[in-house]
Parts: structure tokens; sequence; C-alpha cells
């Protein structure tokens, strides 16, 4: 057990720091009001991306023969910590370099590599992630989606929804049902498809949470070519479960709720509010509740760093995250006040953010559900 | 960063915990309460191993330290392991002669191991003093919280040797750390024998641990008890910044009273029993939930060493 960063870490966060200094336009915060999905930071992300690919930074903990730098997991985390306390300016590109890329790097054949992992390791390609559906939310394995061979290709029927950043995305990681006659777990596949194929619509679903936050996608009669499929036949769950454990720690929430601490203390200093110890009680509530999530996140990286196989530690580290950016988000309305009221205003804008926390990604008691009988060894029912 | 023990780590760990199996436990931990006893052989014992001066022995430091704080806790040790082999050290450069108990200048309240305590280090504003007291000093208090406790006289706190310029800070930073590791410990012991309560006492046909409404919040624990844990450690290992050491004391002990509350109430009236274990690490909560002001002044203190450092 030791708790140090490398020199080499050490330099690289700086490096990032100052980049970000300057690659960050004085407008950013209006930029990324909107969220991650919003028109104006998604264009954004474009530009910043490329930028960071050009430095071989976008996917340096890939490997060398794909567009990596066989960086540490470590190296990408500090990487996370730094945009998602700025408000993330990947935008929805983060998925791609966390899991996507990573998923299609185990599960897919070489000529999937050669057409995706170039892109999405030059930062210039958007995705998202069908799994979601009406009647499949935490029990997602009771999805619907039908992905049925028909000579070269599949022919895909059915709906997702809660979908992020469709409407500007290329492709899709869609997990459907590839045996019309299976259910649950069994029977499931990943496709990887291309959102212009004919038969694909996008209904906005206009939200509290943010700009083209949530979407439905309907598919009816899409032709998908045989070459998206991802792994085998009927190994969809396997693939999902391995890329979900990914995504569980890959978005930085805690940093991004501790940098709004330090942003809301500087609000209430200006008011003169730092010196109510009640006050100072909350914040130092709040900042513990971060700094455990911080930890409990490094937990994983560390297992991912040694190729450990996944454990409940990452749905542990979820919720402890989840726990912080409510923690902080409550309090930002309080020292905020009235100003809050105002979208985008840095209390509502982080608020906004947060209140998806113990949902996406598998609700909290689906968490829980798992660290009680991974961790704990309760017995089931 | 590297969350798994090195080999020196696992083989500290493990002559520990051979040792604290040999002579420590709830069942002792009990029979000494009901005398309000010390435990001067698990002293010695931890003494003879090395372990009394392990934070500043060669190939270990505080964190280790810290983690066999840890495991006594855990184990139930009623000894004044974090005082002595954790603060002591660290404040005064050396082990100083133990028992060692805590205590704020100005409070006049009983305190853990008051009246077994050789040594007594005293937070006096900015400045620490380690004074030594007498066989005698301290009058036996009774406590139901699980340490033997004892009140020190107020003229009995005058003098010692002041431990020099900003050891009243050091001397916050390591109580606070020591404290967040035997709340760690005394959690871990709480959760464990509840998850065992609750996998094997049925109701309604079925364990109760089997509902979704105990699972979700012994998992909430877990999660609470995880996270206090890390931050103990990596409090210890960075030797205790104000903010870190009040940041793992401040969760670990609002990590105490969830823990304290679920568990009592999932295993019902037996927790409540001598006859049950959970009693010997819970009540024990309470008490180092108490010190140093409690779970408001470790949040200040968070704020306070993070956004308005000197005020």
């Amino acid at each position: 057990v030791e708790f140090g960063w490398s020199p080499d870490d050490l330099a690289f966060r700086r490096e990032l720091v100052a980049f970000l200094a300057e690659a960050l336009p004085p407008d950013w915060e209006e930029i990324s009001k909107g969220g991650p999905g919003s028109d104006a930071q998604v264009a954004f992300s474009r530009g910043f991306c490329a930028r960071l690919a050009e430095r071989g930074w976008l996917t340096q903990h890939w490997p060398s023969a794909w567009g990596g730098r066989d960086a540490s997991s470590w190296r990408h985390a500090i990487l996370g910590e730094e945009l998602w306390s700025r408000g993330e300016p990947r935008g929805p590109q983060y998925m791609n370099v966390n899991w996507i890329g990573p998923t299609i790097l185990r599960f897919g054949t070489d000529e999937q590599r050669r057409r995706h992992l170039p892109r999405i390791s030059a930062g210039n390609v958007l995705w998202c992630q069908g799994f979601s559906e009406p009647e499949a939310g935490s029990d997602l394995v009771a999805l619907r989606t039908l992905a049925v061979r028909e000579g070269d290709h599949y022919l895909v029927n059915g709906s997702k929804i809660w979908t992020s950043y469709v409407n500007h995305a290329e492709f899709c990681f869609l997990l459907c049902r590839s045996d019309p006659e299976s259910s649950r777990h069994r029977g499931l596949s990943v496709l990887l498809v291309p959102m212009s194929l004919p038969g694909i619509e996008v209904r906005e679903i206009p939200s509290v949470v943010g700009e083209r936050y949530f979407h439905e996608v309907f598919f009816t009669e899409v032709a998908a070519p045989a070459d998206c499929l991802l792994g085998e036949e009927g190994q969809g769950w396997e693939i999902a479960s391995w890329a979900l454990q990914y995504e569980r720690v890959g978005a930085a929430r805690y940093a991004r709720a501790a940098r709004m601490l330090d942003v809301l203390v500087e609000e209430a200093r200006r008011r003169g509010r730092l010196s109510d110890p009640m006050l100072l009680e909350k914040l130092g509530e709040a900042r513990a509740t971060c700094e455990a999530a911080r930890l409990l996140t490094y937990r994983v990286i560390d297992q991912r760093e040694k190729a450990l196989p996944p454990t409940a530690d990452a749905n542990v580290a979820r919720i402890a995250g989840t726990l912080a950016e409510r923690a902080v988000a409550d309090l930002a309305l309080e020292v905020s006040g009235g100003e809050a009221l105002a979208y985008g205003s840095v209390a509502e804008s982080h608020f906004r953010m947060a209140m998806t926390a113990g949902v996406a990604i598998g609700a909290t008691e689906i968490q829980m559900n798992l660290v009680a009988g991974r961790l704990l060894g309760l017995p089931r029912e | 960063v590297d969350f798994d023990p090195s080999e020196e780590q696992r083989a500290i760990l493990e002559s520990v915990e051979a040792l604290l199996a040999r002579h420590a436990g709830p069942r002792r931990a009990i029979e000494l309460a009901a005398k309000g006893e010390y435990d001067t052989a698990l002293d010695r014992a931890l003494a003879d191993a090395g372990f009394a001066e392990i934070a500043r022995s060669d190939g270990a430091g505080p964190l280790e330290a810290a983690l066999v704080v840890e495991s006594i806790a855990r184990a139930a040790g009623v000894v004044a392991a974090g005082a002595g082999m954790l603060v002591a050290p660290q404040v005064a450069g050396s082990a100083l002669a133990g028992p060692v108990a805590l205590a704020r200048a100005g409070d006049a309240a009983p305190i853990r191991f008051g009246a077994h305590a050789r040594t007594l280090l005293l937070l006096d504003g900015g400045e620490a003093r380690a004074l030594d007291l007498p066989p005698g000093t301290g009058e036996p208090v009774r406590s139901n919280f699980g340490f033997p406790a004892g009140r020190i006289d107020a003229a009995a706190l005058r003098g010692g040797a002041s431990l020099g310029r900003g050891s009243g800070e050091r001397l916050a930073a390591w109580w606070r750390v020591a404290l967040a590791a035997e709340l760690v410990g005394c959690m871990r012991a709480c959760l464990a024998v509840t998850v065992e309560y609750v996998s094997k006492r049925r109701q309604f046909g079925r364990p109760i641990g089997s509902f979704q409404g105990v699972q979700h919040r012994l998992a909430e624990c877990a999660v609470l008890v995880e996270g206090s844990g890390w931050l103990a450690r990596e409090a210890a290992w960075l030797g205790a910044p104000a903010e870190a050491a009040a940041t793992a004391a401040a969760q670990a002990s609002a990590a105490a009273a969830r823990v304290f509350t679920d568990t009592h109430q999932f295993t019902g009236s037996m927790g409540f029993t001598r006859e049950h274990d959970l009693h010997v690490w819970s009540m024990r909560l309470q008490a180092l939930r108490l010190e140093l002001g409690g779970v408001g002044a470790h949040r200040r203190a968070v704020a306070e060493a993070r956004w308005t450092p000197g005020a």
C-alpha cells in the first residue's frame, strides 16, 4: 500500500494543466453550460480531441499498435480527472476512449479494429450507446430489440431510449437480441451500427438535465452488414458487462464535484459567508465525501492497471461517486441561493449534471445489490 | 499508488493478526470490561514483538503503524494502540512510556485510558505537552463505551514538557489519523458480525439478510467504511497533513454513526446483549466519535485546512 505518483505522472499532470489553461477558451463556461450533448460542446469537442490526439494524450493508455502509447491506466485517469473537473471538453468522446475503443480492441476483429480505432484515437468520431429500452432499464437483460441474421446482414427492429449524443453520433454500440427464441442473458449480441443506415429514426426527449441529453432511437427494418457484429453471436452480455465495468469508473464525477466545491467556496468567500461555522461544517463534509470517492475510484484503476478480474469494488466506487455528487449539488444550491435560479449559473449547471448520478450507468440500487451479494456475501432471496 | 500490501506489509499484518488471535478478541474484551481493566499482557506482547516502535522502525512507518492500529481495533484489543503506536512517536519523535492517553487542555471530561495511562499527551492550543502521570493520578470512571475510562484532575494537567512549536497541530492531525484507523477497525468488525447474523437469522421463512431493505443499508455502510479506510491510510502515508487527517476523521466519524445505527437495527435485541459480540465494537464507535470535538469539528477542520488556512 502506498499513495505516491511517479515523477513522470506528476510531470504529465503539470503539462496537461498548462495545456488546458491555453486550450480552453475564455467563453468555455458558456460553451459547456448545455452539457456534453449540447451542439456547442460537441462542436468544441471535435477540435479539442484532435488537439489531444496530436499530443498523443487522447488514447495514450491504448497499445501502441492501435494508436496508443502503452501508457498506464493512471495516466488516462489523470486526464479524466483534469477534464471532468473542467466540464469535460472531450464532450461525448470520453466514452469512445474510456470503453468503446477498449471493447472493440478486446472483442473485435482486426478489420473492425482498423475501421474504428484510428478514428477514435484521432478524436474525430462520435458514438452513442444503445443499451436501455422502454421495457429494459435496470433489468437490462429484458431487452427486446431484435437483430436477426438474414444472409449478409442483420435485420434490426426495436427501439432504444435515454440515449445521449445520438443526434451527432456516427455509430451506435448496440446491445440487442440476435436469437429471437432466447431470454435474459442468453442470445444477446453487440452490433457496431452506422447511424447513417436507412430505417433509423431519432426523437429527442426534452429534459431538465441538459440540451439534447435524452433521445429515443427507433430501428425499423434496418439492414446492418454482418461484419458489424462484435465478437460472437450470443456473446453480447459478456461484452456489455466488460464494457460497463470500465464505464462505471470512467467518468471522474468526483473530480468535477470536488472542483465545484472549490468554486462554491470562492463564491461563499465573496459573500462573506466563510466564517459561518455551520457552512464550514457542510463544506468539510462534502469535501470528505469527494475524497472518499477519489480513493475508491483509484482502487479500481489500480486493479485495472494490474489486469485483475473485475470485482464489486467498481460498484463501491460508483456509489461513492454518486454520494459525492449529490452532497456537492445540494450544497451548491444552498451556497448560491437565488442566483442558482438562473439557467447556466455555476450552481445550476452542476446541479443539473449531478442529478442523474444515481441513475446513469445502472441505478444505485442495482449497484447496492451487487455490493451486498459480491462484497458482503449476503444471501440471495 | 498501490492498493495491495507490499510483501513487508503483508508480513507485518500476518504477524500482528497471529499475535492478536492469541492475545485479543471480543471474549477477552468482555472479560476485561467487566473489571474495568487494561490489557497489560497484550501491550507487553505487542511490545515484545516490536510493534510498539513500528512507526519509526526500519522498513516500516506511520502507514504500517496505522494498519496495525486498525487490526488491533478490529480484534477489540483493550490497549491504547492509536495513541501509543502512532500518535506518540509521530508527535514526540519517539515512543513514550505507555499506556499513552490523549486529552485537550481545559476539558475535564473523562478520557479513554485516563486511569491507566503513564503518559498524557495534552493538546494545548498550538502546542502539545507530554506529562508523566504517577500511578493513581487518574480516577477510574465506569463507562459503557468499551474502553476503560478515567478522569484526570485539572491540577495534574499543568507543567509537562512542551513538544515545541507546531506540535499542537501535529498532535491534532495524528490524533485524527489514529481515530480514523481505530474507527475503521471497529466498523469492519461491526459489519462482519452483522453480516454473519443476518445471513443466519431467519424470519418470514428466509434469512433477513436476503431482504433488499437490509442489503442496501449494509451495502451503503460498506461503501462508507471502505472509503474511510483508504482515507485513513492515505493520511498516514502522507504524514498527516491537516486536511487529509481531518478528512479521514470526518468521513470515519460520519460512517460510524451509520454503522452503529444499522448494525444494531439488524441484529435486533440480540445485538444489545453482552452475549453477542457486536457491542464490543459498536459501543466503542461512540466513544471514538466524541474525541477532538467529534464529527462537526473534524469537518470544520477539513474546510479550514483547505480553504482558510491560517485564519
